[in-house]
C-alpha cells in the first residue's frame, strides 16, 4: 500500500550513501551489467569499430587519401578474377588444414607425454610453452635465419648428417618448400596452445573411470580411445576452434619468412590484404580480401559452439 | 601592482580555456615548435647517422624541435604511408621514392617555393627527381638525392678464373655459366622487392620492351621485347643463378656477394660499401662495372628520393625550413651527401659531379657513360597508375612465373591482364 511505503522510502533516503551504494551492489542486476560495462565498451571501440569501418570499406571503390563511394559487392566478384586471390584462398586452407592437423594431433601426444610421472615436471611443462611466449615476430625471424638460403643451419644440419644433397632444399624460394617452412613453424608456435589445454582436460578426467576400464580388462589403446578421447572431446573442440580462427588469420609467420612468396604461394588472407590495401593504396579491396572468409568462420564458430553446448549438457 | 581578486581570476582562466579549446591550438608563448620526418633505413648507414647529427644543429640553430625516425622502406614505410594518410596524423615531413608523390598527390603541400631557392642555387634538378616529384605542374616533394644501379662484381674470382668483364646481358649468361661452375653464381632478385624491378627494368628496355606505352594509358606489355626479356632470364635462372632469388629480399643481393657467395650481382654500391665499412674479407675484390646493354640499347635504373609534406601537418613553414638547412646550404648538402659514400648522390644538375664520387676509384662506374637513366615504368610518362604497377610487383611476379614453369605466352598474358586492371582501376 502507497500509504504504508511511504515511510520506507523516506527512511532509505535517509540512509548514508556509502550504504545505499553497497546495497545497490548486492543487487545482480545492477552489478552484473556494471561487471560487463568495461569489456562491452572495450569491444564497441576495439573490435565493432573498426569492424565495421572495414565492412565499409569493403563496399566502396576507397583509395588511400581520395574520396570514395559505394560500390556494392563489386570488390569481393573482382578479387575472384584475380588467380593471386585464388591462390591466397588455396593457401589458406591449406595452411590451416595442414597445421591445424599437425597440431590436434602431436598436441595430444605432448599433453599424454606430459601428463605422465616425470622428472623435472614443471620444468618441463614451462619450457614447453617457450613458443607461445615469444613474440611471434621475434621467433619467426630467428627461423628465417635458420631456413635462409644463405645461412641455413637446416641444410648446413641435413647436408653435414647426409640426409640432404648439397646445397640443399631452398626452403622460402619454392613454392611447396616455402609453405612448408611456414606451416611448420605455425605448427611449432600453436604446439604449446593444444598441449597445455588437452592437458588441463586430462588432469580433469576422474581416475575412477580409468580404474572401472582397467577393471573391465581394457589397455592402454582402449582406454584411450574409450575413456581419454570421449572425456576430451568438448576441450579439442574449443581448442580446434580457436586454432582454426587464428591460423586462418594468421599474419607474423608469412609476413617475416616469405612475405607472401615466392609469386604469392604463401600469401594468406591477413597478408595478402596488407599488400593490397596498405601497400598498393586499394583500400575497399584490401578489406573484402579479410572480410572474405568471415561468413564461413560464422559459420564454423556456431557449428563448434553448438557442438560444445550438446558435450556439455 | 593591482590585486586580482579570485572571481576576476576565474573569469580570465575560464575565457581563456575556452579560447584555447575553440582553436585547438596552444597559445603561441606555449607552442614549442616541433617536427616529426620518417625516413626509410639508408643502406648507408653512416648516412642516417649524420642525418641525426644534422638535425641536432638545426634543433640548436632555430629552436624548432626535430624528431627523425627510421623504417625499412620495403612495405612498411608503404604501410606507414597509407595509415598516416588515412588517420591525417602522424609525422610532418616523409621520405618518398621513386612516383610516391604521384601517388599521394592530394595529400602532399605545394613545396614549388623551396624547390625554386635549391634550383636557383644549384641548377635545375635532374630529370629523373623532376619525373618524381613534379606532379602536374607543381612541385609536392623536394628532390633529395638519388641512387643509380651499377653492376658489382668479385674482381678478384673474374680475374683468377681469366672471364671478361661482360658489356651487354647476353655477355653476363656466358660468364654467369661460369661462375655458376665456380660456385659463384650470377644474383639477380626474382621476387617481390625493389631490387627485382630495378633490374628487370633495363633488361626489358634493352630488349626493345616496355610496360605501358608513351601515351600512359595502352598496357605495351605483351610483346617481342618481353618474350625475350623472358627468355633471357630462363636461361640466366637455369645456368647461372640458383633458386633462392626468389625469395630474396632487397638486402639479400647485397649479402650474398658480401658473404663471399655471389660473383655478380645488379646493385647500387651499397653492397660495397657495406663490405668495406664492415671490413668484411670480399671488400677488396668487389669492384663495379659499367651498366650492360642490348639489342635496343643501354639502360639503368635510377631511384630518386625526395622529401615530402603532409596536409595534414601544423607545422608546414617549420617543416620548411627543416629542408632548407638540410639541403640549402652547400656546406650540410655536401656533408651529408659525402656521409652517403657515393650511395645517396645530388638531385641537382651543378653538384652532379660531386667530390663523393671520387673519394674510391672503384665508383667510377658511376659515371654512367653511354648509359640511360630512367626510373620505373618508362617510357610511360611517372604517374599513380605506374607506381600501383611497380607496387603490386607485376613485372617480376612476371618473370618468376616463367622461369617456374610457366610458358612465356601465359606469363606475359597474366602480366597484361594485371596491368590493364591497375589502369582500369
Amino acid at each position: 500500500m502507497a500509504i504504508g511505503t511511504l515511510p520506507a522510502a523516506r527512511a532509505h533516503a535517509r540512509l548514508p550513501w556509502r550504504t545505499r551504494v553497497r546495497e545497490m551492489l548486492d543487487r545482480e542486476r545492477v552489478l552484473g551489467p556494471l561487471f560487463i560495462t568495461p569489456a562491452l565498451i572495450l569491444i564497441a571501440l576495439l573490435v565493432a569499430y573498426p569492424f565495421c569501418m572495414a565492412l565499409y570499406f569493403a563496399l566502396s571503390n576507397a583509395f588511400i587519401g581520395r574520396p570514395s563511394h559505394f560500390v556494392g559487392f563489386r570488390n569481393f566478384v573482382n578479387l575472384w578474377d584475380a588467380d593471386a586471390f585464388r591462390q591466397t584462398f588455396q593457401n589458406a586452407f591449406v595452411f590451416t588444414g595442414i597445421s591445424v592437423a599437425f597440431k590436434l594431433v602431436l598436441g595430444i601426444s605432448l599433453a599424454l607425454l606430459l601428463n605422465q610421472q616425470l622428472w623435472f615436471k614443471r620444468m618441463i611443462r614451462g619450457a614447453v610453452l617457450l613458443p607461445w611466449v615469444i613474440p611471434t615476430a621475434l621467433s619467426t625471424l630467428g627461423w628465417w635465419w635458420m631456413f635462409n638460403s644463405l645461412y641455413s643451419v637446416v641444410n648446413w644440419t641435413g647436408i653435414s648428417l647426409g640426409l640432404l644433397d648439397p646445397p640443399g632444399p631452398n626452403w622460402l624460394g619454392q613454392r611447396h618448400y616455402a609453405m612448408a617452412a611456414v606451416v611448420t613453424v605455425n605448427i611449432w608456435r600453436g604446439l604449446p596452445f593444444f598441449a597445455i589445454t588437452i592437458l588441463a582436460g586430462l588432469v580433469a578426467i576422474p581416475k575412477e573411470l580409468y580404474e572401472a576400464a582397467q577393471a573391465d580388462g581394457a589397455g592402454p589403446w582402449a582406454r584411450f580411445w574409450y575413456v581419454t578421447l570421449p572425456m576430451l572431446k568438448p576441450v579439442l573442440a574449443v581448442v580446434v576452434l580457436f586454432s582454426t580462427i587464428f591460423t586462418f588469420s594468421d599474419f607474423n609467420i608469412v609476413y617475416v619468412l616469405t612475405h607472401g612468396g615466392p609469386i604469392n604461394a604463401t600469401h594468406l588472407f591477413a597478408t595478402y590484404s596488407r599488400m593490397i590495401g596498405l601497400e598498393s593504396g586499394r583500400i575497399g579491396e584490401g578489406a573484402a580480401v579479410s572480410l572474405y572468409l568471415f561468413p564461413l568462420l560464422v559459420f564454423v564458430v556456431w557449428a563448434q559452439l553448438r557442438f560444445v553446448r550438446k558435450q556439455a549438457y | 601592482m593591482r590585486r586580482v581578486n579570485r572571481r576576476e581570476f576565474v573569469a580570465t582562466t575560464a575565457t581563456g580555456l575556452a579560447g584555447i579549446l575553440a582553436a585547438r591550438t596552444a597559445p603561441a608563448l606555449a607552442q614549442a615548435r616541433e617536427i616529426s620526418y620518417l625516413c626509410w633505413n639508408n643502406f648507408a648507414p653512416a648516412s642516417d647517422k649524420k642525418l641525426s647529427e644534422i638535425g641536432q644543429r638545426f634543433s640548436k640553430d632555430t629552436g624548432i624541435k626535430l624528431k627523425i625516425d627510421h623504417i625499412s622502406h620495403m612495405g612498411p614505410q608503404q604501410a606507414k604511408y597509407a595509415s598516416e594518410v588515412q588517420t591525417q596524423a602522424g609525422h610532418d615531413l616523409v621520405e618518398m621514392r621513386m612516383h610516391f608523390p604521384w601517388l599521394y598527390e592530394p595529400q602532399l603541400a605545394d613545396v614549388s617555393d623551396v624547390v625554386a631557392g635549391l634550383e636557383k642555387q644549384y641548377g635545375k634538378a635532374i630529370s629523373s627527381s623532376y619525373e618524381g616529384a613534379h606532379v602536374h605542374g607543381v612541385w609536392r616533394a623536394v628532390p633529395q638525392y638519388h641512387g643509380m644501379f651499377v653492376c658489382t662484381y668479385r674482381e678478384d674470382l673474374f680475374k683468377k678464373a681469366s672471364l671478361k668483364v661482360p658489356d651487354t646481358w647476353e655477355d653476363l649468361y656466358t660468364v654467369g655459366k661460369e661462375l655458376k661452375k665456380m660456385g659463384n653464381p650470377v644474383g639477380i632478385p626474382i621476387s617481390q622487392n625493389y631490387d627485382s624491378i630495378s633490374t628487370a627494368g633495363p633488361v626489358l628496355w634493352s630488349f626493345g620492351g616496355m610496360e605501358v606505352d608513351k601515351d600512359g594509358k595502352t598496357v605495351k606489355i605483351n610483346s617481342d621485347g618481353t618474350a625475350q626479356t623472358i627468355e633471357w632470364y630462363k636461361k640466366m635462372f637455369k645456368d647461372c643463378m640458383e633458386p633462392e632469388v626468389l625469395s630474396w629480399s632487397d638486402a639479400s643481393n647485397n649479402e650474398s656477394i658480401q658473404q663471399g657467395k655471389a660473383g655478380w650481382i645488379h646493385n647500387p654500391v651499397s653492397a660495397y660499401i657495406i663490405a668495406k665499412q664492415r671490413k668484411l674479407v670480399t671488400a677488396d675484390g668487389i669492384n663495379h662495372h659499367r651498366s650492360l646493354g642490348g639489342p635496343k640499347g643501354r639502360y639503368e635504373t635510377d631511384t630518386p628520393r625526395h622529401i615530402g609534406i603532409w596536409k595534414f601537418s601544423k607545422n608546414v613553414e617549420a617543416s620548411k625550413e627543416w629542408i632548407k638547412y638540410l639541403l640549402g646550404k652547400k656546406e650540410t648538402y655536401d656533408e651529408y651527401i659525402m656521409s652517403g659514400d657515393a650511395f645517396n648522390l645530388p638531385v641537382y644538375t651543378k653538384l652532379t659531379d660531386h667530390p663523393v664520387l671520387r673519394t674510391d676509384p672503384k665508383y667510377a662506374a658511376l659515371k654512367g657513360e653511354g648509359v640511360e637513366y630512367h626510373t620505373y615504368g618508362w617510357p610511360a610518362p611517372p604517374s599513380d597508375k605506374v607506381q600501383l604497377i611497380t607496387n603490386a610487383y607485376i613485372l617480376p611476379n612476371m618473370i618468376a612465373k616463367a622461369v617456374t614453369g610457366t610458358s612465356t605466352k601465359d606469363s606475359i598474358a597474366w602480366a597484361e591482364n594485371e596491368m590493364k586492371k591497375v589502369m582500369a582501376g
